[in-house]
């Protein structure tokens, strides 16, 4: 909401800066975004008057003009203009003035004959060329009245004023309006306030009745007020008008249009004028659209209008989109004698709606969509009315026609001044309280007998004002946030702190950024056909799909963080990044069987890597997590996610439950996505490894005897795991065995071909004495034995 | 025999003095010392000698066994040391030759900021609490006291996946499941990602995170609202941060308010950052009487505040971050800086 700072001082007394009010008014909960003076630059623009315009001797398109600035002696202008005559007033700006763009003014020959200045167009003179016509603003601009030569045009044309960006919050509607926030100022600084005046508005009915009717069909309109007068002229509007319509922002047309406009902007209430003959019926009927209505609105746009949108119509036709555009079929002209006044109140989600879906936004629905109460409709009928009648644009006929079905109701709140201050935290009298209070209009009766106890009455437009705590804020915001002490909470104290699982999310942080891996955040989104493309998912499969995305690449909540670590990849891979160790750990959804349930949410950990890593780095950091999490007896068998590469992924068990995968990313992907030749990604599922994780430390005595270790080098056939050796080894622990481990790997000509050698250190030990030779060869003749039988493996010469 | 074991003593001692390795040294001992040794002949020849003679040349013998032993010590360990000296020299290096860091990773951003959030609460004694993402509209909006036809349901707001359930728009859903399964004393924080139907730019994204804070208690009032949000607001800035705030409306409570914290890179002068000197850091206000009884906690007898706060905007203020996509791009040359 625009305001200015002249305009507001129309009602309220102001005794400092517009710095200052700005600052206060901010701190009292009407916050001001920017404060900015109207035309900064702009300063010694004056009023010229033409006297006489002669062509120049030595140039065809230069014109020589003399020109009264309210010195002793005309100045000499050169113009090359060609919309200036004798006569006219104009801007001028002389030696030593500057304009908009900040260049100051000098004396500058043209051929042979000196300018002293020159004259101004709208946009030179700092103003806002939108709000005015085609031919105001090419060329000169040229006064509709003559003006005293020598006025300055900045005070003219702005009055010298401030402009205010002021942030209106949800519940305060009453504040979409200079009078509003006037009452703000005036509580804020506890100075007095005076109301714009009013037309005594006499008793309904009248002679109106003779032209109009009005009847509401929809509960939508809660209030429908109408006026009628008699045009005398139409003409622009006084000049003290035009500029506080221009300092708002909205462009003067006719007398009787800015005025509704004055209104609008004054008290927050939106009006309309109809050009009464072009209703072409006696009556106003408000209702909801019909099938295959349209309408022509101001702005000479045809709208299709759907059944539930709230028109009025003369009884047979919509004549305007109610509470947010006037139809071109009843717009007020220069031929207007009879001026029908509408001054109503409609249904807020209705407005915001219809506005919506037409696709029509006015200063009219924007007041509408925030809420605006019945008894504001009178308030500005009497006030336009005042205005119509003082500027000379018509003559009202009697009476009014005002059909209101329900009335707005009077609110009381009861409230306790303790309460007050125990709730806030303060310590102030209850009389301090009704002061505030009263600062804003709001009526506190009290009780003689109950020094404690208020009743108190809002005043019709404070419809945000229903409950004690409201009556609280009131107090506290006039009080002064500021001065509320701060203070630390007493009451139960509370350890907090995080749960199991939110320290083990911590500690899997904790691993992966100590092993190298950065971490990444990415979008919720994904889309099921990309997912296809990565082989991640089925075009059939069930997924969370949104009912209205931004774009169809967003239109999926993701089920799998790998697509986006990809992506991720893909775009430091680009940029030449080189060794990418990435990870997140994020939620996937998924679609949930049961109806009645919100999708299902997981709690997932992604790790990428590319250049100087291959499948054992990834998989090495795989370990080192269960490590840390005390999680042992983990499996990896080969998968069949088709992301992978078939030989080079597995998918990762815990006791028989698969938690993750992990793999090489398919040739096919990478050559197709751009991405490095070898990638390498997995994906765990969180809730599974924090379900698993063993955090619990119990310290093993240190061994007293030694150990005794044997190598065997096996040869078997290439296509043996070595998972399944060491499987087969461990079952032949008795006790003894302490630890398996893989040295060497052989692939080549030293042995047969199609078959591979896997030497492995075995490590035994006893807790309560020292191995003999024959305790171990023992069970390494049954291991041997075993491996042969099931693995035809043999021992390597 | 006492003539030859000293002329063996002077022979000793002459050809040590050449010695200048240790197989030398070696080959000296075994000469004197080992079992074919001149001192050990010497010392077989003993049974030969009268009976007064033996113990003199015993003791001789003695004296001069310790002496060699004595002297091969001292030249071998001199002769260690001379060697170390020597190895030493060929081990020079330049020092100022850069290191080898250990490979790290780096957090994001926007983490680092949660967690460091996340650290002054718990010692304020919050707990964090978690709550799904896709939320029933019911608890996004209406257990939040927000006006069945408020703009922010529409399409043109919300991601909605069902009429019915929506992507949340704000983590407060998570302080309803809160109070519905837990009585008062509360304190809580929720962080997490809310979604909002904005395009992308510099300063807009539809996926964004949030956090947002919960007290519920006997006796707790707007001072002690006002007392903990500016300890937090110096815990996270400084010391010597201060913190104002302003009357503003939310539907979740009553009286609300928004709170600004002085600049911290300019300290409230006006700067680059903040233009006026004042950083508009989160909302807060008392707890709405209705948010209470909807979750069964009597607003006679207890009272709380609440509070929220977008972290990306801490994030890109705290390290002046000027485009909001950095955070989502992940580029490592961006990760790698925090």
């Amino acid at each position: 909401m625009q305001v200015t700072f002249k305009w507001l001082k129309d009602y309220v007394e102001i005794d400092t800066t517009p710095e200052d009010l700005a600052e206060r008014i901010t701190m009292s909960g009407t916050c001001v975004e920017t404060l900015e003076e109207v035309a900064p630059k702009v300063q010694g623009i004056v009023a010229g008057k033409i006297d006489t315009i002669e062509k120049h001797p030595e140039a065809d398109k230069l014109w020589v003009c003399t020109v009264s600035v309210g010195k002793e002696k005309p100045i000499t202008i050169i113009t090359s203009a060609t919309n200036v005559f004798a006569d006219a007033t104009v801007p001028v700006a002389v030696v030593g003035a500057t304009i908009a763009n900040g260049d100051t003014m000098t004396e500058v020959a043209f051929r042979g004959i000196t300018s002293q200045g020159m004259f101004c167009s709208v946009e030179e003179m700092g103003l806002n060329t939108s709000l005015f016509s085609k031919e105001q603003i090419e060329g000169i601009y040229i006064f509709d009245e003559p003006l005293t030569p020598g006025t300055d045009i900045k005070s003219y044309m702005w009055g010298d004023d401030h402009i205010l960006e002021v942030e209106i919050t949800a519940n305060r509607s009453d504040c979409q309006s200079i009078y509003g926030i006037a009452k703000e100022v005036s509580a804020t600084l506890d100075t007095p306030i005076c109301a714009p005046k009013l037309h005594p508005m006499g008793e309904a009915e009248g002679e109106i009745q003779n032209y109009l009717s009005v009847e509401i069909a929809s509960k939508k309109c809660s209030r429908y007020h109408a006026t009628m007068f008699r045009v005398k002229k139409i003409e622009p509007s006084p000049h003290w008008m035009q500029v506080r319509l221009l300092n708002a922002a909205v462009r003067p047309i006719n007398n009787i249009v800015d005025v509704t406009n004055f209104v609008m902007l004054e008290t927050g209430q939106p009006l309309h004028a109809f050009d009464y003959e072009s209703l072409k019926s006696k009556k106003i009927v408000v209702r909801e659209a019909g099938k295959d209505e349209t309408v022509v609105t101001l702005d000479n746009k045809e709208r299709a209008l759907k059944p539930d949108m709230l028109m009025i119509t003369n009884g047979t036709y919509p004549v305007a989109v109610a509470g947010i555009m006037g139809g071109a079929n009843s717009e007020i002209t220069k031929e207007t004698e009879l001026v029908l006044l509408e001054s109503a109140c409609f249904d807020k989600t209705s407005v915001r709606l219809t506005s919506q879906r037409l696709g029509l936004r006015s200063e009219s629905s924007s007041r509408f969509e925030k809420g605006l109460y019945p008894n504001l409709v009178e308030q500005a009928t009497a006030r336009a009315t005042e205005l119509l009648l003082s500027i000379g644009a018509c003559e009202l006929i009697d009476g009014y026609i005002d059909v209101y079905p329900e009335k707005q109701q009077p609110v009381s709140i009861e409230v306790s001044a303790q309460w007050i201050n125990d709730f806030i935290g303060i310590d102030i009298s209850r009389k301090e309280m009704i002061l505030y209070l009263k600062r804003l209009f709001i009526e506190v009766q009290t009780d003689p007998d109950n020094e404690d106890k208020m009743t108190v009455y809002p005043p019709d437009y404070r419809q945000d004002l229903e409950i004690r705590e409201d009556i609280a804020e009131e107090v506290a915001r006039l009080y002064g946030y500021n001065n509320i002490p701060n203070t630390i909470m007493g009451g139960t104290t509370l350890v907090g702190g995080k749960t199991r699982d939110q320290q083990l999310e911590e500690l899997l942080t904790d691993v992966l950024i100590g092993s190298g891996y950065s971490e990444t955040l990415t979008t919720s989104f994904t889309n099921l056909p990309h997912l296809v493309d990565l082989r991640l998912a089925d075009e059939k499969d069930q997924v969370v799909q949104l009912l209205n995305p931004l774009g169809e690449d967003n239109s999926m909540m993701r089920n799998t963080l790998m697509a986006h670590q990809l992506e991720i990849i893909q775009t430091n891979y680009n940029h030449k990044n080189t060794r990418g160790r990435f990870f997140e750990i994020a939620m996937t959804y998924h679609h949930n069987d049961d109806p009645k349930g919100l999708p299902i949410e997981k709690e997932r950990c992604v790790i990428s890597a590319y250049d100087g890593i291959d499948f054992f780095g990834l998989k090495g950091l795989v370990e080192r997590i269960f490590a840390s999490l005390g999680i042992d007896g983990v499996e990896y068998k080969v998968g069949e996610t088709a992301l992978f590469h078939p030989y080079r992924n597995a998918d990762i068990y815990i006791k028989d439950q698969c938690i993750g995968t992990l793999g090489e990313v398919h040739p096919i992907i990478v050559k197709n996505h751009r991405l490095p030749r070898r990638t390498y990604i997995c994906e765990l599922d969180c809730e599974m490894l924090y379900e698993a994780a063993q955090l619990e430390v119990r310290y093993i005595d240190l061994p007293r005897y030694p150990s005794s270790s044997r190598d065997i080098a096996l040869v078997l056939d290439e296509g043996v795991p070595s998972g399944d050796v060491v499987k087969i080894i461990e079952s032949h622990n008795n006790g003894m065995i302490e630890s398996i481990d893989l040295f060497d790997v052989y692939v080549g000509d030293q042995i047969e071909k199609g078959k591979k050698s896997l030497a492995y250190s075995i490590v035994f030990r006893l807790p309560e004495r020292t191995l003999t030779d024959e305790d171990i060869q023992g069970v390494m003749d049954s291991i041997l034995k075993d491996l042969n039988e099931k693995l035809d493996a043999k021992l390597r010469d | 025999m006492h003539k030859q074991l000293n002329e063996l003593r002077d022979a000793f001692h002459k050809s040590t003095e050449e010695i200048q390795t240790l197989k030398d040294l070696e080959a000296i001992r075994v000469q004197y010392l080992g079992k074919k040794g001149r001192l050990t002949i010497a010392l077989k020849g003993m049974g030969k000698l009268s009976p007064e003679e033996r113990p003199t040349v015993g003791k001789l013998a003695n004296v001069i066994r310790g002496e060699i032993e004595k002297t091969i010590q001292e030249k071998k360990e001199w002769l260690e040391e001379k060697k170390i000296d020597l190895e030493i020299q060929n081990e020079k290096l330049d020092i100022t030759l850069p290191g080898r860091m250990p490979e790290r990773g780096h957090r994001h951003p926007l983490n680092l900021v949660m967690s460091d959030l996340e650290k002054i609460f718990i010692g304020m004694g919050f707990s964090i609490a978690e709550g799904p993402e896709i939320e029933w509209s019911e608890y996004n909006f209406d257990h939040l006291n927000m006006p069945a036809e408020h703009a922010s349901r529409d399409l043109q707001e919300t991601f909605y996946y069902t009429e019915d359930i929506v992507l949340r728009t704000q983590t407060s859903p998570v302080q309803i499941r809160v109070m519905e399964n837990n009585r008062p004393p509360l304190r809580i924080i929720s962080p997490g990602r809310v979604y909002r139907s904005d395009e992308v730019d510099a300063t807009h994204s539809p996926v964004f995170h949030q956090m947002e804070g919960l007290v519920i208690d006997q006796n707790i009032t707007m001072s002690d609202l006002k007392g903990t949000l500016s300890l937090f607001a110096q815990k996270l800035f400084g010391d010597t941060v201060k913190t104002r705030f302003r009357p503003h409306q939310f539907y979740f409570t009553e009286p609300s308010a928004e709170m600004d914290v002085s600049c911290f890179k300019c300290g409230g002068t006006g700067c680059r950052v903040c233009g006026s000197g004042w950083i508009e850091l989160l909302g807060c206000g008392m707890v709405h009487p209705n948010v209470l009884r909807h979750c069964d906690i009597d607003p006679n007898v207890f009272s709380g505040f609440a509070f929220g706060m977008g972290l990306e905007r801490v994030a890109m203020t705290k390290y002046e971050i000027n485009d909001l996509r950095l955070l989502f791009e992940n580029d490592k040359r961006f990760l790698e800086q925090f």
